[in-house]
Formats: C-alpha cells, sequence, structure tokens
C-alpha cells in the first residue's frame, strides 16, 4: 500500500470514526455539521510525471469518457534552450477551485460545489448550454457528444466515496499525482503544501480561482496559456457527422 | 531565449455551435428593428412612418424566429423548461430566459395592435385568407400602440442588456471579457436592422426615395456607432497590454485569419457608409445587405473566432465547419424559418398601407 493511499484512507475515517458517536448522541444537527470536513486537493509532482498518458487512459476506462474528449490529459512539450532540447509535461484536470468561475454563470445550478469541495455537475439538471464550459479558465470542461450535458472531472467522486483513490492517482506510474485530504493537516498533500510552500504552484493565479489542484516544480512559462508554437499532432480528428464542430 | 513547441494538446469542440451566432444575430436585429419602428408607429412621427412599418415587420419576424434558434442550441428543446424550475439568479442566462419570452410577448402585442388596421384592410379584399385577416385586424389605437412600444422598449432593453452581459462576464476568454462588447453588439445590431429595414421597405413594402434618405441617414449614424466602439476597442487594446482587450489583441493579432477577419469587418463598415453617402437613393438593397453582413460578421468573429483562441493551448482550435444540423444546415435552416415567417406575415398583411389611417387623416389634414 502507497503512503498516498494509507494517507488517504486515514482522511476518509476521520468522519466516519464520528458519525456513530454523534448518532448515540442523537445530535444530527451536528453530524450534518461535521460531514463537510474533507477538502479533497490534488498536488501534482511535475518533476515525477513522464508523460505516460496512463492517467488519461485510465480516467476515460474509469469515467466512459466518449471518444475525442477528455477529463484529463498530459500536456507536452519539447523546450529547446542553447545547445539543450528536454521535453516538459503538465498534467491537466479540472482544478476544483474554491472560487470557480463555471458555477455562478450555471443557469440552472446544475454545477455545485460539493461539500468535499469538489466541483460537480448534476447531470439530471444540466441543460447543456456550454455557458460553464466558456467560464472555465483551464479548458477542463466540455459537452459530452453523447449525453449532450456539461462534462468535467470529478476527482472520481464515486472512488472517493468508496474509499478509493481518483484512478488517475491510483495508475500514476511515478506518483506524480498525489490526493488527499487539505482539511486533515497530517494528510501528506498538507504536509507537501507546507513543507514545499515556496516551490508550489497553480494555474493561472491571475484567475483568482483558488484552484485545489497544485503543482510542484511547475515552470512559470507553463502556469498559463503557453508562448510556444502550435501543436504538432492533434488528437481530435475531424468527427464524422461534425455533431458540434464548427 | 528558449523555443517551446507544443507536442501534445486536446482540442475542444466550440461548446456554443453556429445556432448562438443565429440566435444573437436575430434578437439583435429583432430589437434594433423594433427602435427603428417606435418613432413612426409609437411616436406618430410621419416622416419615419414607411420605415417603421417595414422595421416593425422585420422586428416580429426576428423577434419570433430567434428563440427557435436558442432552443435548437440546447439539442433537447424540452430542457428549457429548466430555465423556469430551477432559475439561478447568479446567471445572466438565467435572467435571459425570462426577458425573451417578455420582449417577445410585448413585441406580438405591440405589432398586432399596430398592424390591426392594415390587417383589416386587407380582409375587405375577400379571399380564403380572409377569416385570419378578420381574425387579426382591429382599428386604429394610436395610444395603445404607444403603451405597448413603451413597455416593449423596457423589455428590449432587458434584452439588449442580457444578451451582451452574458458574454461580456465570461473573464476567461479576454476578447469576450471587454466592457465594449455589449455596446459593440448593440451598434452592430443596430446597424444590421436598419439595413434588414432598407431591404424589406424596398422589397415588400415598395417604399420610396424618402425611406432610402432616412434609413441611409440612419445607417450612417449606426456604422459610425460601430467604428467608434471598434477604435476604442483598438486603443485600449494597444495602450493597456494587460487589460482584457490587450490580452486578446495579443491572442489574434499575430494570426493571419485574424488579420483577414479585422480587414473583414473593417470594409463591412466602412463600404456601407461609403455607397449610403454617395448613392442615398436607389443603394438600399446593396448597404442592407452590407449592413446585415456586418451585423453577422461580428458574432461569428466573436463567438465561433473567439472559441478558436485556446484558454491554455498554443496557436488556434481548428474547427471545419460541420455540413449538419450543427453546421450549415442550421445556418441555412433558420434562414429558411426566418424567410417562411416572412412570407407568411407579409401574405396575410395589406402591404399598401391602406390601412393606414393615421397616415391616411394625416395626408388629408396636410391636403
Amino acid at each position: 500500500m502507497t503512503a498516498s493511499r494509507r494517507d488517504f484512507l486515514r482522511s476518509l475515517g476521520r468522519v466516519t470514526a464520528g458519525a456513530p458517536v454523534a448518532l448515540a448522541a442523537g445530535v444530527a444537527p451536528a453530524l450534518a455539521e461535521a460531514a463537510p470536513v474533507h477538502h479533497w486537493a490534488m498536488v501534482v509532482d511535475v518533476a515525477k510525471c513522464i508523460g505516460c498518458q496512463a492517467c488519461t487512459v485510465a480516467c476515460i476506462h474509469e469515467n466512459r469518457v466518449p471518444e475525442n474528449a477528455f477529463r484529463t490529459f498530459v500536456t507536452t512539450w519539447e523546450v529547446a534552450e542553447a545547445d539543450r532540447i528536454s521535453t516538459a509535461v503538465l498534467p491537466r484536470l479540472c482544478n476544483h477551485c474554491d472560487a470557480p468561475p463555471c458555477v455562478p454563470v450555471c443557469p440552472v445550478g446544475a454545477t455545485f460545489k460539493a461539500a468535499g469541495g469538489e466541483v460537480l455537475v448534476d447531470a439530471d439538471r444540466c441543460v447543456g448550454c456550454g455557458y460553464c464550459v466558456q467560464a472555465c479558465p483551464y479548458d477542463a470542461r466540455f459537452i459530452n457528444a453523447e449525453t449532450r450535458t456539461a462534462d468535467k472531472c470529478t476527482f472520481c467522486a464515486h472512488r472517493v466515496a468508496a474509499g478509493l483513490l481518483p484512478a488517475c492517482v491510483e495508475t500514476c506510474v511515478g506518483g506524480a499525482r498525489i490526493f488527499g485530504d487539505l482539511a486533515d493537516p497530517k494528510s501528506i498533500v498538507s504536509k507537501l503544501l507546507a513543507e514545499r510552500g515556496k516551490d508550489v504552484r497553480v494555474l493561472k493565479p491571475e484567475e483568482k480561482t483558488s484552484p485545489n489542484v497544485f503543482y510542484l516544480g511547475l515552470d512559470d512559462r507553463f502556469a498559463g496559456r503557453v508562448d510556444a508554437v502550435p501543436t504538432l499532432w492533434h488528437p481530435t480528428p475531424e468527427r464524422e457527422g461534425g455533431a458540434s464542430h464548427v | 531565449m528558449s523555443e517551446i513547441t507544443e507536442l501534445l494538446y486536446v482540442g475542444r469542440d466550440p461548446a456554443w455551435a453556429p445556432w448562438a451566432v443565429q440566435y444573437f444575430f436575430l434578437i439583435g436585429l429583432s430589437y434594433g428593428s423594433f427602435l427603428v419602428s417606435l418613432p413612426g408607429i409609437a411616436f406618430g412621427r410621419e416622416r419615419w412612418r414607411g420605415l417603421g412599418r417595414a422595421a416593425l415587420v422585420g422586428a416580429l419576424v426576428c423577434g419570433l424566429v430567434a428563440p427557435v434558434a436558442l432552443l435548437s442550441d440546447l439539442h433537447q428543446p424540452g430542457r428549457f423548461a429548466e430555465f423556469y424550475f430551477r432559475p439561478a439568479a447568479t446567471s445572466w442566462m438565467a435572467w435571459g430566459a425570462f426577458f425573451i419570452p417578455a420582449y417577445v410577448g410585448a413585441l406580438v402585442l405591440y405589432a398586432l395592435a399596430a398592424l390591426a388596421p392594415d390587417f383589416a384592410a386587407a380582409a375587405t379584399s375577400g379571399g380564403p385568407l380572409a377569416p385570419v385577416r378578420r381574425l387579426l385586424s382591429g382599428p386604429a389605437r394610436p395610444r395603445l400602440v404607444l403603451v405597448l412600444g413603451l413597455m416593449t422598449l423596457v423589455a428590449a432593453f432587458t434584452v439588449a442588456l442580457y444578451t451582451g452581459v452574458e458574454v461580456m462576464v465570461v473573464r476567461a476568454r479576454p476578447l469576450w471579457n471587454t466592457a465594449l462588447l455589449p455596446w459593440q453588439f448593440a451598434a452592430t445590431a443596430l446597424a444590421g436592422s436598419i439595413g434588414l429595414t432598407l431591404i424589406l421597405a424596398r422589397t415588400v413594402f415598395d417604399a420610396g426615395s424618402r425611406e432610402d434618405r432616412l434609413g441611409h441617414r440612419l445607417l450612417l449614424g449606426a456604422l459610425g456607432l460601430v467604428a467608434a466602439f471598434g477604435a476604442a476597442w483598438f486603443a485600449l487594446a494597444t495602450m493597456s497590454p494587460n487589460g482584457a482587450e490587450g490580452r486578446a489583441f495579443a491572442q489574434v493579432s499575430g494570426s493571419p485569419v485574424w488579420r483577414l477577419s479585422a480587414i473583414w469587418l473593417a470594409a463591412a463598415v466602412a463600404v456601407p457608409a461609403v455607397v449610403a453617402l454617395v448613392k442615398p437613393v436607389g443603394s438600399g438593397w446593396l448597404t442592407g445587405l452590407l449592413a446585415l453582413n456586418a451585423a453577422w460578421m461580428f458574432r461569428w468573429t466573436i463567438f465561433v473566432g473567439g472559441q478558436e483562441l485556446p484558454k491554455t493551448g498554443a496557436g488556434l482550435y481548428s474547427h471545419p465547419l460541420a455540413l449538419g444540423p450543427d453546421g450549415l444546415l442550421g445556418i441555412v435552416g433558420t434562414a429558411g424559418l426566418w424567410l417562411a415567417v416572412l412570407l407568411i406575415f407579409t401574405t396575410l398583411l395589406d402591404r399598401s398601407g391602406a390601412g393606414d389611417t393615421r397616415r391616411s387623416s394625416t395626408a388629408v389634414e396636410g391636403a
């Protein structure tokens, strides 16, 4: 069992251990107040990412992401400096912001912040208007071509509820993705952020969205819109019938 | 010095398909045409009467068709009910769901009240459509028309406001996130609606040189506004590189596609202005079409072009125009629906102005 999983399971226990006590004491309101004790977050150690896209594939399989769509992805660049050429990578996903721009624009309240801090979409309520897709500064959302509703990373809320790690974390070859509870000061994510404070970055800090995805060792040149020669290979081919292409 | 080449990135399909362009285009034409109709129809200005009738028909036809395009963009039209069951007050789109029916409803009442005498005049000619015309006919009620016109004016303002601000608040897209955008939408809508009015006045109502001259004077004013807002955007973009306009300019200035779009938009404003100045009579067809092109091109560039700018990636997303319902067919289909509604409406209407009792009485008084 990895340190990340042990840490994660210990965090889960914090609420479930307290719940029976609260119920026995007949203090249901206290339980309700105790419920949002988690504050899920992900720390991505960029130096450990090898750009293998195992997370991309795991997410697609776990969440039945339709063809040509991605909830997470590892952007890859070639960086030429003087006589040295290197590869830079950046795993991307929904940042589950504490001030998410996608939430207030939703005309029907289908997008919301869950108790654990995850930004989720109620697909039964979503009308597929795409307003949240426009509002997301990270291009993390898309309209699912099959359901015609907004789709995005959920931090694998269904797995987390079952005591499992998100699929991308579970499968990460280099252990670059660390998932945990910021509400628990002893969690690895909390410790990492505390210990490596100066080295912690978020994407597009100027947007003031307070992301819950943090990056260690991220070059500032890749934190926003990257000034680069455009992509050489585009994984979204022209869709037959052009369902939602313009 | 380093050079970065993007090797792997994902393309995102545009969330707002051409249906959105059609909606913003048509609803803009509708409220713009409604404004043009006000002096002649609601306020009884005789000089504006001919242009006002054409503008009113344009406002009504566009106002009826625009929501259809909007519903089509939801792909499951029944979803619109969610807007009323669970409205979220923080969203401008949610407010729009209430503003649109208020505007279209008020517009329909205003148009029916104003055109009731025309339907009555048409009903006297008999024929198979006479029962429908009689149903829509009524006496001239200038006071009622004025009251309904003012109500529609308030509703039109809310539509103009929400359609502009709804897009403007999207901070993630610098091209949209400018305080000038609502004004630019309104100015181009006004220019396009005057163009539409000129065309309808010439083709449907056989308007003469007076309407052409007046329409072209209005068009010059509207095009001047469009140019002024465009110049203001450019000035902000160059003077303040860190502002939304500056960031948007930095994203597009190096792109040949965007340079072509800018030249096209500038020409779409300049050419009809020159034609309107040089040949103010008999050129309504040409200037009208060019002004419509300016209004449509502006929205296409903002919406489709804007969504081709990646928020995190390099370069531009490339999205070929689909031929199906979410692309060309959607655009052509909306245009077809617009034409069908126009034909139905103008078939029922007496277009000679015989039912325009206020005009007749004024003419008699003048004699």
